[in-house]
């Protein structure tokens, strides 16, 4: 796949000294928002701690700062990719994170909320409150990566 | 000894050197960087709006903060050590960076935070839930405490984007 007829040279992020690093920052505190509020609830699946309310209570807790960081990383992502789409296309990195990205916010929204909305989630609970920390983390390395290979 | 010279001699060490010039360590030690931030930087921001009343209000602000404070402290140790350890690594080429200077004075002021802040607030969220509201005093060190946290975030980033005055003969 090429991006063919778009010149990113005249893109903002590339001309402006400060666009490019200003969206990174927007990037790194939008995934800590959406991360961080994702493991408060898998830390209670976990059964390690949180244990002073249910997971039901902590997904309603958490949900509007997670999606706040949602919007956040899918505003500036697809803002960093424009300064040099042929390149990230192109980047295994950059492929395996967006693949990972794709299946961590469907399992989040579908079974992990299931899971955890359920009266009882048990040791299911703690098998998809292990699997969203890892997926979540194998995105941040993807991402870092991407610079890297 | 200045400055720069002890910088050079402790980028020199072995281990050092093994990790800047390792195409595998630097990487994935700056990921760990990152996975820190991103499974703990988040709880930090949550008991600071939780303070401020714009999340989690349906829980005490003491619960808030006590069940996460061992997860934050534990997310500042891995951030700190890989922090530590990227700088290391390469010591004297950060030292002259304007940015790096300005990420170690926002350490030093985070430390300086926890310090005046302990007491009057962090360890007063139970009296202040028995008013049902923060102080101003606890507003004011959440919102000091989120800025913080962005700017230590902004100074890390633009490290990688300075570069140093090339000599000129």
């Amino acid at each position: 796949m090429q991006f063919e007829g778009y010149d990113p040279a005249n893109n903002p992020l590339n001309t402006n000294e400060w666009a490019f690093p200003v969206c990174e920052v927007l990037h790194i505190v939008g995934f800590a928002m959406l991360i961080g509020t994702i493991t408060i609830v898998d830390l209670r699946l976990l059964g390690v701690g949180m244990k002073r309310q249910s997971a039901a209570d902590l997904v309603k807790d958490t949900a509007p700062w997670t999606l706040f960081g949602l919007v956040l990383v899918l505003i500036s992502g697809p803002l960093i990719f424009s300064s040099d789409p042929n390149l990230y296309m192109h980047n295994q990195s950059f492929r395996f994170k967006i693949t990972m990205l794709i299946l961590a916010i469907i399992f989040n929204w579908t079974l992990h909320r299931k899971v955890a909305m359920s009266p009882n989630p048990g040791s299911m609970g703690a098998v998809v409150g292990g699997i969203s920390m890892l997926m979540w983390a194998s995105i941040i390395f993807a991402g870092i990566f991407i610079a890297f290979v | 000894m200045d400055l720069q010279a002890f910088m050079e001699s402790l980028q020199a060490m072995g281990f050092a050197t093994s990790i800047r010039e390792s195409s595998l360590a630097y990487p994935i030690i700056l990921s760990l960087h990152l996975t820190g931030m991103g499974l703990f930087g988040g709880m930090i921001a949550m008991t600071d709006l939780r303070i401020l009343g714009l999340a989690m209000t349906k829980r005490p602000m003491a619960d808030v903060h006590n069940q996460l404070r061992p997860y934050k402290h534990l997310g500042l140790t891995l951030v700190v050590l890989c922090g530590l350890t990227l700088a290391w690594s390469k010591a004297a080429i950060y030292w002259p960076n304007p940015f790096f200077k300005m990420k170690l004075a926002c350490l030093g002021l985070v430390a300086l935070h926890a310090l005046v802040f302990r007491g009057p607030v962090y360890k007063s969220l139970g009296e202040m839930d028995k008013f049902g509201k923060s102080t101003t005093v606890a507003k004011f060190a959440a919102i000091i405490s989120l800025f913080l946290w962005i700017s230590l975030v902004g100074a890390g980033r633009w490290i990688g984007y300075w570069e140093a005055p090339q000599p000129t003969f």
